[in-house]
């Protein structure tokens, strides 16, 4: 029979040594904890019960084949690229850093924006991503930063696009 | 073209300086399937189900927010009202759902599930009832969870008999968490038409007609709004202030537009809507008080700030509207007095009455939120002040919400803390009359004209 879940319930009320599910059935915790100590087999008719992936409804999967053709925001030459930022008090060799953690995980700079106002400086940097992980950027890029001295932040160009661009 | 620097600094001081953040990516999840006439079984289920389609919640939202630089701050679950959910169990005390709710949550690393809820906008079902009457021991017994309850609609009017026994249970909340503060009615809420798809806590839920699962988003920024608009110049006339917030709430809506989407498609489910709501923090800065007092209001709760609020819900709408085809739940302005520091201030001075509160909402995205009075208020006068906040929502087809804590112990002009996101109130002034005979009355306010639009 198909059925969504399985419990301790239907645990309780079995008299065989195994109970054979759906593919698709969910056995909760407890009927799990229940046939454990009976000493019952939950299997599937192809083999041993494996939880299935959520079932997110009909719904999901129209939407995954819909959002494929949604319009998004264009910039051709921003895309797939990091921005990354910096402000902080102005001292040789940030740029410099800055640079040379980039340039560690392959990121290619594709421009670079500094200006210096009396003491402080702020830098964008323009880092195309191919096979870079952004992840990995991200935090080292971050780690930089320093409490009064240095401020570094990273965004994907994907949050400027849909945030400056139609 | 790539970006040019003011709009790379543009966007780094929202997120930087102005606490732009996505306030909640929020899982909604059907449990219709979980109906069972066994209590136990039913539970089961329930906490089965939410694990299995929620415990990637977190990890996914973290995951958008190292890879984009996004801040998502809450990941949270809104469930089938539990009511439903439970009735075929034919179980008088709802509790144990609570408990599965809660237990589920904790699994998944949420802070806080909303579903357990009831619509009795025209009457009750038994289960509607068992639930209501579960709200205190549940809300006591449970951290995670939490409770609404629909009171009323533009089409089915008012349930008296709903309010009057809704503020008994605030009471009997209140008197339970008595230790903290009244603690728990900061998790239960009643609503007047709410929406399907609040991803807000406390009266998140996924309503009927929504799909089997959904992301929600909840986006909030009013440190920008507030940044947007002290730096227009003072001359500007009120057409540029709301131009300014339309803008400015634009761009904020299509950060969630984004963040919707990469989490649906990362999860492997539907984007259901983008609430681009104004919801204030007691973080320094990030306060609608300041909003209006920045668009010209002397202080919150003197004359013009019905109609300032006005501008800015209408204006954020708008604004929301153009940014994403998604825009839904409740969008625009929330006033919880507590969570504001500019209200809590004006509360604290007798410059924000109730009154004005209620007159407030009539204009707001929710209603009374975050509103403390003291703990031996009747429970006759909170009914009035629900019946109140109903009638708005009921007449002018808008949802509208009383979260209300009759704070233990405590008389007006008492503080009361909660910490964290939920703030410091100041005990408020109900009035020395109430209502105990139109309460007393029960029954129904029948659906007014406005109801009838066949």
């Amino acid at each position: 029979m198909s059925r969504r879940f399985l419990t301790a319930e239907d645990i309780a009320r079995t008299n065989d040594s195994e109970i054979v599910v759906d593919a698709q059935t969910l056995v909760t915790p407890q009927a799990e904890e229940a046939a454990r100590s009976r000493g019952i087999a939950i299997r599937t008719s192809s083999g041993p019960y494996v939880p299935p992936a959520p079932d997110r409804g009909p719904d999901a999967a129209t939407a995954q084949e819909h959002r494929r053709l949604m319009p998004e925001p264009i910039d051709t030459a921003a895309k797939n690229t990091a921005i990354v930022t910096a402000v902080g008090k102005n001292k040789p060799g940030v740029l410099a850093a800055l640079t040379k953690e980039i340039a560690e995980l392959g990121g290619n700079l594709e421009d670079i924006s500094q200006k210096v106002i009396g003491d402080y400086f702020h830098i964008i940097l323009t880092v195309r991503m191919d096979g870079v992980p952004f992840g990995e950027l991200h935090e080292r890029m971050v780690c930089m930063s320093c409490p009064d001295e240095l401020a570094v932040s990273v965004m994907n160009e994907r949050a400027f696009r849909f945030m400056h661009r139609v | 073209m790539t970006f040019s620097d003011r709009e790379i600094l543009e966007t780094i001081r929202m997120v930087e300086l102005e606490t732009l953040d996505i306030r909640t990516t929020t899982l909604g999840l059907s449990l219709f399937d979980c109906a069972d006439p066994d209590l136990e079984s039913a539970c089961e289920k329930v906490y089965a189900k939410i694990v299995h389609q929620a415990n990637d919640l977190v990890r996914v939202a973290e995951s958008i927010s190292a890879d984009y630089g996004v801040p998502i701050v809450n990941k949270r679950i809104a469930v089938t009202p539990i009511s439903w959910v439970a009735a075929a169990s034919g179980a008088d005390d709802l509790t144990p759902f609570a408990r599965a709710l809660d237990a589920a949550a904790a699994e998944c690393g949420i802070d806080y599930i909303g579903g357990f809820t009831a619509y009795v906008d025209k009457g009750y079902t038994n289960s509607d009832r068992a639930l209501v009457d579960s709200i205190p021991k549940a809300l006591e017994e449970t951290e995670r969870v939490c409770a609404s309850v629909a009171l009323a609609s533009t089409r089915s009017g008012i349930h008296m008999d709903a309010v009057v026994r809704f503020s008994e249970i605030i009471k009997d909340t209140a008197e339970r968490t008595a230790e903290n503060g009244g603690f728990g009615c900061a998790k239960l809420v009643c609503f007047c038409n709410p929406v399907p798809d609040n991803p807000f806590i406390a009266g998140a839920h996924l309503s009927v007609g929504e799909p089997e699962s959904v992301i929600n988003v909840g986006v909030s920024g009013p440190g920008v709004v507030r940044g947007a608009l002290a730096r227009l110049p003072e001359e500007a006339d009120l057409l540029a202030v709301a131009e300014e917030v339309k803008r400015t709430s634009f761009k904020i809506t299509r950060m969630g537009e984004l963040v919707g989407r990469e989490a649906a498609k990362r999860l492997g489910t539907s984007f259901g809507i983008v609430d681009i709501s104004l919801a204030p923090t007691p973080a320094e800065g990030d306060s609608i008080s300041d909003i209006l007092e920045i668009i010209g209001i002397d202080r919150t709760g003197s004359p013009g700030t019905t109609a300032a609020l006005a501008l800015l819900t209408d204006a954020v709408k708008k604004g929301g509207a153009m940014a994403s085809s998604s825009v839904g739940g409740l969008s625009g302005a929330f006033i919880p007095v507590s969570e504001d520091a500019g209200m809590i201030a004006a509360a604290r001075e007798g410059i924000l009455s109730l009154a004005k509160l209620e007159a407030m909402t009539s204009v707001c995205s929710v209603g009374m939120d975050m509103i403390a009075v003291p703990g031996d208020t009747p429970a006759s006068t909170l009914a009035g002040l629900i019946a109140d906040e109903m009638a708005i929502g009921m007449m002018n087809h808008k949802t509208t919400a009383v979260r209300v804590i009759p704070v233990p112990g405590k008389g007006v002009g008492e503080v009361v803390e909660w910490g964290g996101l939920l703030g410091t109130a100041v005990v408020q002034d109900p009035g020395r009359y109430g209502c105990k005979v139109f309460a007393g009355r029960g029954g129904r306010i029948p659906a007014p004209l406005q109801g009838y639009r066949n």
